[in-house]
């Protein structure tokens, strides 16, 4: 309709334009029909109608008309299609049309939905039968449930049960593991199927274990129970079979040991021997038979060395019988040997040294590494001092009696050596290494071995032939008198023999194999350890060795000198006697340890020298000719001038003043020909001493002659017409001593050297005699060998 | 019934010994032979030594390729005053160590008078290893290892230096030696079971003799073999030692 409204002119648009049907038109023809809506809306239409006549409406014009403008095309369609009369019926009919539409629809809707409603019934019904259905089955579980949970009741106590029971029957079992023997246990004890070793010894601990626990247990409050009294009575019968069956074993290794010097010790050996401790007495009877084993095996061994020289050595030792040292030394090295081996053996079997046994052994099987190598610092050395400890004591006598029987062929062999000796010095030597061998023993084996004391007897014996012999050469030497035709003051022939022996004796004691255990290694355990009763040596022995040797010596020097003095008067007997003991004496200087013996000689030497020096005083008196003088100055009474007195009349003194000052000028003033014959005393300092004296009288005389009412008309007249002029001062000038000796000094000097030779005859330790050395030094007298020095230099040039 | 088989085993690596040699010590005094064999019987330095009295005894056992071997050692006084007792225990000792102290001329002069003595008075077949102790003091020499070494050739000794101090080269002169007492048993020349010789078999050596008549010594060989390297034996002694 709209394609038709255009077709009218402008006009009328004009007038339209106010009229409301034209703005209606206007409004509907401005209206646009070619939204989708409309569009859609239009074509369900269509589409509605097109199918009530599909017949009449074919038109290709549509089409075409469709093709060229397809804008329009809707338009077009419903122009060119639907002629009037379909289009007046249809919107005659359109309501209707659509209410049928509708009311159809909606008919089928229902007719499907009673369709739906129909099936959600029979759903309904179906719900509802498994809805009974479940509330039976519920109603059954439930019911069987209730029947089935006494079930699982019961069930559950029943597994409770049965895990009690199972822990019990493991507990009896445990228990059965722990205190019974199981029949191969048994057996391996018991059998002598079962060799000793790895299985026996674990059946035996296992035994061991047993009797243990079942005391612990047993000792609780409830006391011994039933079951505990049978274990211990049958493990006891099967651990004593098994402590037999060690016994057994020993006794037979036992005697198989008697081949061999070396010995090894295998470790079921050490295990056996260490277990059969439990019962000392089977281990004693054991060990009785060992013991028997091993001094014969190591008898014939020593005997064999001896002569055939087998059993490590090569050569038999009784080759070299005829050198005493070391015939007696290579016994003795031989039986310390055998005792090194045979001690090792021993400690083995105890395991006490099983550090040596196991070396270098660092493997450790039997985890033992670290006690393993403490017990090798621990392990002692056969030659150091041994203390026996706990479980020792078995080595030690087992030592001990396995060593025995060499005591009697050793103590023959040494006795007849030593007995058939001739020499002094080899006796001693041979004694000296007796004891050296005694102490060594005794630190190997223990004192109470049958060896140390047969070594210690045979110590004992051999000093006892070398005490023999000294003293008999003692009392030779006492026997012998002197040449009386010999004018000689030297030291004799048989005294110069003497003390050849009695330094060689010095020597070996000297260099004695004794000397340096007590030296260098003073350790108070080591002297302590040994038994008092026993030679002890050092000091002692030694001191009775220089005793018997010196003592005739001094006897002799001075009792034959007195008796040749008797036969020839003229012979100088004192000279002689300092002579041989000073000899004597420098024969034991350079020995520290005979101190003693050497301050006894010097308190002896300086007495002779005393009486030596008054003899020579008044010798020197006479010569000088000054006796008579001095004798009458000492003896007056004081009362008494001494110009009345005979021999000092002023003529004579005036002669024998002058023979005095005649004497001076001679040779006798520094040098006395007797003295001379002293070989070893220092001469001048006798007759210096006696000069000193001399001096010192002519003093107390010059005093007395100037003393007024002396009775002299012109006593420093007197005196100062000879030489030296009554000067005391010059006197010392030509004797060459020094004038500042006062009398005081000399008599105070007297009195000290008394009480110093009192003291030396007393003091035997060396710190006395050193201090009484430095008195004397520091005393410038000439008596003594302290102030020498100085001397000595003042005769050298007065001499010349 | 038969008796545990590892028992057996364990026994034999533990106890037995295949030679039993017996070694002396010599030397002058103070050059150092208690030391040096403390060091190889304890592993340790032995301070405040003092002079040895007389002959002291200690043993070690020792592992030289399979072969076991015990030590009896015999440590002897230097001094001059024990020369006729140390002189006893040389009879019938299969090895001698000779202890000079290179930093003393005089102990090492000395050393053909020891060696001359040990020739005469030990086994015939004496092997000799001749040690300068003392090598931690290297300042102090006076004896060259030149020297010595020279002298050893000459006198058909082993030679070697070692510190008793330090342990440096301590177990060689012992293992030297029985190394060549070994050598002269396999060789033929030494006779273990023969009285003097100062060696003798062990349980263990015996056992095989009795299972087989040859005594085999293969590993000694390799042993020797390995030792090229000049004098330096530590390293091939047992490990299982500790210190």
């Amino acid at each position: 309709m709209s394609t038709q409204s255009p077709s009218p002119g402008p006009v009328s648009v004009q007038v339209q334009t106010r009229n409301p049907i034209s703005l209606r038109l206007r409004k509907i023809l401005g209206t646009n029909f070619t939204d989708q809506a409309t569009t859609e809306a239009l074509r369900t239409l269509s589409h509605l109608y097109g199918t009530n006549h599909p017949s009449d409406q074919p038109s290709p014009v549509t089409n075409s008309d469709t093709e060229s403008d397809s804008e329009s095309e809707t338009l077009v369609d419903l122009t060119v299609d639907f002629s009037s009369e379909t289009a007046s019926r249809a919107r005659k009919n359109l309501r209707r049309d659509l209410e049928n539409t509708l009311a159809e629809g909606s008919r089928q809707f229902l007719q499907a939905f009673s369709e739906v409603d129909q099936k959600l019934d029979a759903i309904q019904a179906h719900v509802s039968a498994m809805r009974a259905c479940c509330d039976d089955a519920d109603a059954q579980l439930r019911l069987t449930a209730e029947s089935s949970k006494s079930l699982l009741d019961r069930a559950g106590s029943l597994r409770q049960e049965r895990e009690v029971v199972e822990t019990r029957k493991s507990i009896v079992m445990l228990f059965l593991d722990r205190f019974t023997v199981t029949d191969e246990e048994a057996e391996a004890m018991t059998s002598r199927d079962v060799p000793v070793g790895k299985r026996f010894f674990s059946a035996m601990s296992k035994t061991e274990r047993i009797r243990a626990d079942c005391r612990v247990l047993m000792s609780g409050e409830d006391g011994p129970t039933k079951a505990g009294l049978d274990i211990m009575a049958s493990t006891s019968s099967y651990l004593e079979q098994g402590y037999e069956k060690i016994y057994r074993y020993c006794s037979f290794e036992f005697r198989q040991m008697g081949r061999d010097v070396h010995l090894e010790v295998s470790p079921i050996m050490r295990e056996a021997i260490r277990r059969l401790r439990q019962r000392p007495e089977l281990l004693s009877e054991a060990l009785t038979l060992l013991t028997t084993t091993r001094q014969t095996s190591l008898l014939s061994a020593f005997l064999a060395a001896l002569t055939r020289g087998s059993g490590g050595g090569g050569r038999p030792i009784e080759l070299h019988a005829h050198d005493p040292i070391r015939y007696v030394g290579d016994m003795l090295a031989w039986v310390h040997q055998a005792i090194a081996a045979e001690c090792e053996f021993l400690e083995g079997l105890f395991g006490l040294g099983e550090g040596s046994a196991d070396g270098d052994n660092g493997e450790g099987e039997f985890g033992v590494d670290g006690d393993e190598v403490r017990e090798r610092q621990r392990r002692r050395m056969v030659g150091s001092v041994r203390t026996f400890g706990a479980g020792e004591e078995w080595v030690g006598e087992l030592l001990n009696g396995a060593v025995e029987k060499l005591c009697v062929p050793l103590k023959v062999r040494v006795q007849q050596t030593v007995r058939s000796q001739e020499s002094s010095i080899v006796s001693y030597k041979v004694a000296n290494l007796l004891e050296y061998y005694t102490l060594t023993m005794r630190r190997t084996i223990g004192e109470g071995a049958v060896l140390c004391k047969t070594l210690d007897e045979i110590t004992e014996v051999s000093y006892k032939v070398f005490f023999d012999a000294i003293e008999a050469q003692g009392r030779t030497l006492l026997r012998t008198s002197l040449d009386p035709d010999d004018p000689s003051v030297r030291p004799p022939l048989p005294i110069l023999e003497h003390a050849q022996l009695l330094r060689e004796i010095i020597q070996v004691y000297d260099s004695s194999l004794l000397r340096g255990d007590t030296n260098t290694a003073p350790a108070p355990a080591n002297t302590a350890h040994t038994s008092p009763s026993a030679a002890t040596p050092g000091p002692f022995t030694f001191k009775r060795i220089l005793d018997a040797l010196l003592d005739p010596a001094l006897e002799m020097c001075l009792g034959a000198a007195e008796e040749k003095k008797r036969l020839r008067p003229r012979w100088d007997q004192a000279v002689f006697g300092v002579n041989c003991l000073t000899y004597l004496q420098s024969v034991l200087e350079p020995f520290n340890f005979t101190l003693d013996k050497q301050l006894e000689i010097q308190g002896v030497i300086d007495e002779r020298v005393k009486l030596l020096t008054d003899e020579h005083y008044e010798n020197i008196l006479k010569d000088a000719s000054l006796y008579d003088a001095i004798e009458a100055c000492q003896t007056k009474n004081p009362s008494e001038p001494l110009a009345r007195i005979p021999a000092t009349q002023p003529a004579q003194l005036r002669s024998s003043l002058s023979k005095f000052s005649h004497w001076l000028s001679g040779l006798e003033v520094v040098h006395s020909p007797r003295l001379a014959q002293l070989t070893m005393y220092p001469a001048t300092s006798i007759h210096q001493a006696a000069l000193a004296r001399l001096a010192r009288a002519y003093g107390k005389l010059c005093e007395e002659v100037r003393r007024v009412g002396s009775g002299y008309e012109a006593g420093s007249t007197l005196l100062g017409s000879e030489r030296p002029f009554g000067k005391i001062g010059l006197l010392f000038q030509i004797f060459g001593l020094e004038e500042d000796q006062g009398e005081d000094e000399d008599e105070e000097k007297v009195d000290e050297e008394e009480e110093d030779e009192e003291e030396e005859e007393e003091g035997d330790s060396e710190e006395e005699y050193e201090d009484d050395d430095e008195d004397d030094g520091k005393d410038q007298d000439g008596d003594d060998e302290g102030g020498e020095g100085d001397e000595d230099e003042d005769d050298g040039e007065e001499e010349d | 019934m038969a008796p545990d088989e590892f028992d057996v085993g364990a026994t034999e690596l533990l106890e037995t010994y295949d030679f039993l040699m017996k070694y002396i010590i010599i030397g002058e005094a103070g050059t150092g032979k208690s030391c040096l064999l403390h060091q190889f019987t304890h592993n340790a330095f032995k301070d405040h030594s003092q002079h040895t009295i007389g002959v002291e005894f200690s043993s070690r056992t020792v592992k030289l390729g399979e072969k076991r071997i015990k030590l009896q050692l015999w440590d002897t006084a230097g001094q001059e005053r024990f020369r006729s007792v140390t002189r006893s225990y040389y009879r019938g000792a299969a090895g001698v160590i000779l202890v000079y102290d290179i930093t003393n001329r005089d102990s090492f002069l000395n050393m053909s008078r020891w060696l001359t003595d040990a020739r005469a008075l030990a086994s015939p077949h004496l092997v000799a290893v001749l040690v300068g102790n003392k090598s931690d003091r290297e300042e102090d020499r006076e004896v060259e290892w030149a020297e010595a070494s020279r002298w050893a050739a000459e006198n058909d000794v082993h030679f070697l230096e070692a510190s008793s101090l330090s342990g440096d080269n301590v177990e060689a002169p012992f293992l030297l030696a029985a190394r060549s007492i070994l050598l002269s048993i396999e060789s033929g020349a030494l006779d273990p079971e023969k009285a003097g010789s100062g060696v003798s078999y062990g349980d263990r050596a015996l056992r095989r003799v009795t299972s087989s008549s040859h005594l085999s010594f293969g590993s000694l060989s390799g042993a020797r073999k390995r030792r090229s390297g000049g004098f330096r034996l530590k390293n091939w002694v047992p490990s299982g030692k500790c210190c």
